[in-house]
């Protein structure tokens, strides 16, 4: 029973830090219409950044997360003005595949490049609080702290995107590209931040993800197919379902992680999205 | 003109043999390879439009097939049919559910199959015997190796010819363009979706037991890497997705490219080809291929 509730309580912090990528791919694929294959290799790239913030400056996560999130919103902004925005593409289905195609090099050369630089490639990073116990259950204080930030960086996003001009603008190019230009919202200034925002909510998801497991560059495509699987089981631009989504995907890896072995966590979300596919195609709550 | 031209450097390839040396024999059996896993994988992402990044699996699949059956003494003939006929399959499999997905979705979502059967391949230890790799009985093969891949590019090169100028190629092409347009012309897109699959999985299976019989001896890592995966996408890409030589123009490049690499630097290959692509996808998206028509 105690097990139980370490695996849940271990699988929703997970859930929360997937959910992050997830509304970043997910709102990038509404705005801009790509699919950012390498969505998961900026997750990687933030927790790089925060080892090195650890290992030379000392700084805790939390306070890396100050420095992490300005400057990948500055990152994605430079790759989707730089990468994005020139690309070439005449009809629908060659800027379906140019897009992929350049993301798909990012993510590449990002991998490669990381693995390459590195003598030892896997990084993790020793930062600990002290836990607490409540009865017999022993909690980690930064895997609490950590999901009481994501559940805060979500409810903020949740009001950026209902109240602010910004926001509105963002959800009004998601829902009609043409009519949002028509209504006056500049549709490029939008789509580049979009982008900033979703390269930085994926790069903070990384801060996160180091300060629990280890990571290495490899990860990077296997992250941008469990976020599919969890924008596909949440449903599109559905940022409650796909919160759900990824907690549901979350508590599964761990529980069969723990029975059958960490190799076959992909695997998890794997099955999870051709069952979502074959039962519910416009996903949980479509 | 142009037919004399395919006739010249087919029978270029049959002769060559005799005057090259083994080295060079190897060199042109992984260019038929690369060309060949472009060329079939293009009648799904060029003609139908569909971007399957999980083709290195059915070529995987057909790989182990082959090489699991030969391995324990089922004979060739088994091998043979048994490494087509099993991708095949999953092809038939895996259309229901991920031809529900388009675009950008699908791709990620074979992307997936081919990591998901690197697991497998890893995990299931009696029968593909893990990350230690199968191994199946040597013997001297590069010459017939050879000849068995360039008869199938050359039949393959003619398919895509047939298919770019037949009916069938024209309703991949429509539902490449707009495939709710041709369901409301009263044409079913699934039942061409679903059989371009399958054909394009039976020859990417071919493939993969051309590949075990030479090299005798393949590991998960090796066969489900992701250089494998993205090659034959990135190989039409370059050369021209949709068009009938523009695979494997794509291949040369690639291949010509792969060898100055090795001369060069043992590191770092999947950040060239990373650059390549985003190069190819921001300044010809269309291919090497459609260059010259696009000029005018």
């Amino acid at each position: 029973m105690e097990v139980l509730l370490q695996l849940l309580i271990g699988g929703i912090l997970q859930g929360g830090i997937y959910a992050l990528g997830a509304f970043g791919l997910s709102l990038i694929f509404g705005v801009l219409r790509v699919l950012n294959v390498a969505h998961g290799d900026f997750l990687i790239l933030g927790a790089y950044a925060t080892f090195l913030l650890y290992s030379t400056l000392g700084l805790s996560p939390f306070a890396a997360l100050l420095l992490v999130f300005p400057a990948f919103v500055l990152i994605g902004i430079v790759v989707e003005r730089v990468m994005i925005r020139p690309m070439r593409a005449q009809t629908a289905h060659e800027f379906l595949v140019a897009s992929i195609l350049i993301t798909l090099g990012i993510a590449l050369a990002v991998e490669d490049l990381l693995a390459f630089s590195m003598v030892q490639p896997v990084k993790g990073i020793d930062y600990s609080l002290a836990p607490f116990r409540v009865g017999g259950l022993v909690i980690s204080t930064l895997r609490l702290l950590s999901l009481g930030l994501i559940l805060l960086l979500s409810v903020a996003l949740h009001f950026f995107l209902q109240s602010t001009l910004q926001g509105k603008a963002i959800r009004a190019v998601i829902e009609d590209r043409e009519g949002a230009m028509l209504a006056g919202i500049n549709v490029l200034a939008v789509s580049r931040n979009t982008f900033g925002l979703g390269i930085a909510l994926t790069s903070v998801a990384g801060v996160f993800f180091i300060s629990i497991i280890p990571v290495e560059p490899h990860m990077g495509l296997p992250l941008t197919l469990k976020y599919l699987s969890i924008i596909v089981l949440g449903g599109i631009g559905n940022l409650p379902g796909t919160l759900l989504g990824a907690v549901i995907l979350g508590c599964s890896e761990s529980l069969v992680g723990f029975w059958w072995g960490a190799e076959w966590s992909l695997t998890v979300a794997f099955v999870i999205l051709i069952a979502i596919l074959l039962l519910r195609p416009k996903g949980l709550f479509g | 003109m142009k037919l004399a031209l395919a006739a010249a450097s087919v029978l270029a390839f049959v002769l060559l043999p005799w005057v090259a040396t083994t080295y060079v024999i190897s060199l042109a059996f992984a260019l038929f390879l690369t060309a060949a896993l472009a060329q079939s994988y293009d009648w799904v992402g060029g003609h139908l439009g569909y971007m399957n990044l999980g083709h290195a699996a059915f070529f995987g699949i057909g790989a182990y097939t082959f090489g699991i059956v030969f391995a324990r003494g089922g004979g060739l003939p088994l091998a043979w049919a048994a490494a087509v006929l099993l991708p095949a399959a999953a092809a038939l499999l895996m259309s229901y559910p991920f031809f529900r997905l388009r675009g950008a979705y699908f791709a990620l979502a074979t992307f997936g199959l081919v990591a998901l059967l690197e697991r497998l391949a890893g995990n299931l230890v009696g029968l593909t015997r893990g990350s230690e790799g199968l191994t199946i009985p040597t013997g001297y093969r590069l010459y017939s190796a050879y000849y068995t891949l360039l008869a199938l590019c050359a039949i393959l090169t003619l398919a895509t010819w047939w298919l770019s100028r037949s009916r069938l190629g024209l309703a991949l092409v429509a539902i490449r363009e707009d495939e709710d347009a041709v369901g409301a012309y009263g044409v079913a897109p699934f039942r061409f979706k679903c059989g371009t699959l399958v054909v394009s999985a039976a020859v990417a299976g071919l493939v993969g037991a051309v590949y075990t019989w030479q090299i005798t001896y393949i590991t998960p890592g090796d066969i489900f890497s992701l250089e494998k995966a993205v090659g034959p996408v990135v190989i039409a890409m370059i050369g021209g997705s949709g068009t009938v030589l523009g695979p494997l123009v794509g291949a040369l490049l690639i291949e010509v490219i792969r060898e100055f690499l090795r001369f060069k630097t043992q590191y770092l290959a999947l950040t060239v080809y990373g650059i390549m692509l985003i190069l190819v996808g921001l300044f010809i998206p269309g291919g090497l291929m459609r260059l010259r028509r696009r000029s005018h």
